[in-house]
């Protein structure tokens, strides 16, 4: 009997290991579940791929850091095929969060939204869209009417499939509305997302790693097109820090912050409890002092918590937590 | 914005401490002591080595390669030239690339073949390859470096000098920090001192590619060229400026890729070439419309 417990709590031991090293999906779904077998005459090769952290570089060896820079789970593959047709090759990514999964779709964001999922877009044979925790890519060989036809249709079947819808960053409702260009946001992590998409310095100035969270934005200022650089980091001494290490290294003689490159363009750099904020190529001091401005002020204001007036049948208001919300 | 254009200028953010490594990531010019080296890059188009179809016209290809090859070392004819790169008695390895989206033209790979041929090497003493025979590229005693242009998410560009990549023990060591170690590559056994030629292919530069397939068929560019070089940090640098050139004039202003730094620092930390198009003799032959450099 004694061994017999023993048995039953060694078992119990394993499915909880199992448990935490492989959690199932939310949802129940795997990126698997959500690709159609056919589509308009295109049926699958039946040699699919399926490819988790360490065996995505086996399929995709250039871009995989692109997704392992995010919380990539996993990601299946399957191609396409019709007799003399093009081939047309889908890769749903399960990104683990519907912020992730935002951030890759954005991370390579070109053009407006083609309805299918929460965002997607077209173009050249080419469909990303993303949906909940998942991104999908589906990339035709050739466009043709034929191509586009069956490559907009597995879009779609692929986004019904998909359960959930999830949110977007937070961290979108802190930035300022006022001149944004809405399609040149990009979310990520790391600095190898930084250095991809506006590179600063070899060295990571701005301490980024797998535990911030960054927006990059670009703001229209006349002529100009101005970057924004806001980054959540987990504490506030982590944000204190990031400004310090930003400003030795990258613009020591500023003022207060404030810089003005030889190229007659301004670099502004501040923090306000765990965020820093950094913009750069602003036509004048002023704009980027006031960009810098609004984007903390944004943040202060939707992080304070709210007062919310009494209630028939109490006797005082109550304070409700913040919560931001991206506006659509 | 380029990434040129962001980094400034040496004094903006180089007082204090000197930072060689930012310097080589943003390209900025080298300290006097240094720019005596120059090297040499040959151009060569034709605007009909490809059809209406995208088909390769192999005699084009040819000649092309043959007239590029002669200027380069100086001969009166290619033969001579090829003569003068490989000994009857080298081991020869071309050594390729299958990128399945854009791999070397096989013409060219048998265009390759036999000018070494011709130039005496035995037929059965001249292998072709990209990946699997690291066995037989590390007999070689003399490697053809070719190889088409494209953008690359590890190293901004697929770069002659990355091409040597899939010959290490662990490719995926050499990654980091947009695989500014693979000049390093260079310096080990199976590579050292082997490279009699480099060979950019820019038939159909891939010039900006997106998704996990790293590839938009609209960014392929029918540039028609060749561009061939002793020294491969310098036909890199070229071939990446082409690229990034291509970009500015496509889209208005340079896009997100990852830095092609490893090209700056394969000169300036391995000392495998000249990376400053300053310091670059490039003789541009055939077709000059569109050329952009």
């Amino acid at each position: 009997m004694e061994v017999d417990l023993r048995l039953r709590i060694g078992i119990v031991m394993i499915a909880l290991i199992a448990l935490a090293i492989n959690p199932p999906a939310r949802g129940g779904q795997s990126a698997r579940d959500l690709v159609p077998k056919e589509m308009l005459g295109w049926k699958s090769d039946g040699k699919d791929g399926l490819y988790d952290r360490k065996t995505l570089f086996q399929y995709i060896d250039g871009t995989a850091e692109v997704y392992l820079a995010y919380d990539f789970r996993q990601e299946f593959a399957r191609k396409f095929v019709k007799p003399g047709q093009p081939a047309i090759i889908v890769d749903a990514f399960d990104m683990g969060s519907s912020e992730d999964a935002y951030g890759i779709f954005t991370f390579e964001r070109e053009s407006g939204n083609v309805g299918i999922g929460q965002d997607s877009e077209y173009a050249a044979g080419f469909l990303r869209l993303w949906k909940g925790r998942y991104f999908v890519s589906i990339l035709a060989d050739k466009e043709t009417p034929s191509t586009r036809k069956a490559v907009m249709a597995l879009g779609k079947a692929i986004a019904s499939r998909i359960k959930a819808t999830g949110a977007r960053p937070k961290m979108l409702a802190y930035l300022p509305r006022e001149n944004l260009i809405h399609n040149d946001i990009r979310f990520f992590h790391r600095k190898s997302g930084l250095d991809y998409q506006f590179y600063i310095s070899d060295q990571n100035v701005l301490d980024l790693d797998a535990d911030t969270d960054v927006l990059l934005a670009r703001y229209k200022l006349g002529d100009a097109k101005v970057r924004l650089i806001l980054v959540q980091y987990p504490a506030e001494e982590s944000a204190r820090n990031a400004l310090d290490s930003f400003v030795k290294a990258m613009i020591p003689d500023s003022r207060d912050g404030v810089y003005r490159l030889e190229k007659g363009t301004w670099v502004a750099a501040k923090s306000s409890g765990r965020f820093v904020a950094v913009v750069f190529d602003s036509p004048t001091e002023e704009q980027a002092r006031s960009l810098i401005g609004s984007t903390l002020e944004s943040v202060a204001k939707l992080l304070a918590p709210r007062y919310v007036p009494m209630k028939s049948g109490t006797t005082r208001g109550q304070t409700e937590p913040a919560n931001p919300s991206y506006p659509e | 914005m380029t990434r040129e254009q962001l980094s400034i200028t040496r004094r903006d953010f180089m007082r204090g401490a000197a930072s060689a490594a930012v310097a080589a990531a943003v390209g900025l010019p080298l300290q006097a002591a240094e720019t005596e080296k120059r090297s040499r890059v040959v151009l060569i188009r034709d605007a009909g080595v490809l059809g209406a179809d995208g088909k390769i016209n192999a005699a084009v290809l040819g000649r092309m390669l043959d007239q590029a090859v002669a200027k380069l070392m100086g001969e009166p004819n290619a033969l001579a030239a090829w003569k003068r790169l490989v000994k009857p008695t080298s081991y020869v390895g071309i050594k390729s690339n299958a990128w399945n989206r854009l791999p070397t033209p096989p013409e060219l790979e048998e265009i390759i073949r036999k000018r070494v041929i011709s130039a005496g090497v035995p037929g059965e003493r001249v292998f072709c390859d990209d990946r699997g025979s690291k066995d037989k590229f590390a007999a070689a005693t003399a490697l053809i470096n070719v190889r088409p242009a494209r953008v690359h998410n590890w190293s901004g560009m697929g770069s002659c000098l990355k091409n040597y990549i899939i010959l290490t023990p662990k490719p995926s060591e050499y990654h980091p920090d947009s695989c500014a170690r693979l000049g390093e590559i260079w310096h080990l056994p199976v590579v050292k001192g082997k490279t009699r030629l480099n060979i950019q292919v820019l038939l159909t530069p891939h010039f900006y590619g997106r998704g996990p397939q790293g590839y938009d068929p609209r960014y392929l560019w029918p540039y028609k060229g060749l561009a061939v070089s002793l020294d491969p940090v310098a036909v890199d640098t070229v071939a990446a400026h082409l690229l990034k050139t291509k970009r500015i004039k496509y889209f208005g202003e340079e896009q997100p890729i990852t830095p092609t730094s490893h090209i700056q620092v394969a000169d300036t930390k391995y000392g495998l070439g000249v990376s400053d198009l300053n310091r670059i003799d490039l003789i541009k032959l055939g077709w000059q419309k569109d050329i952009l450099i």
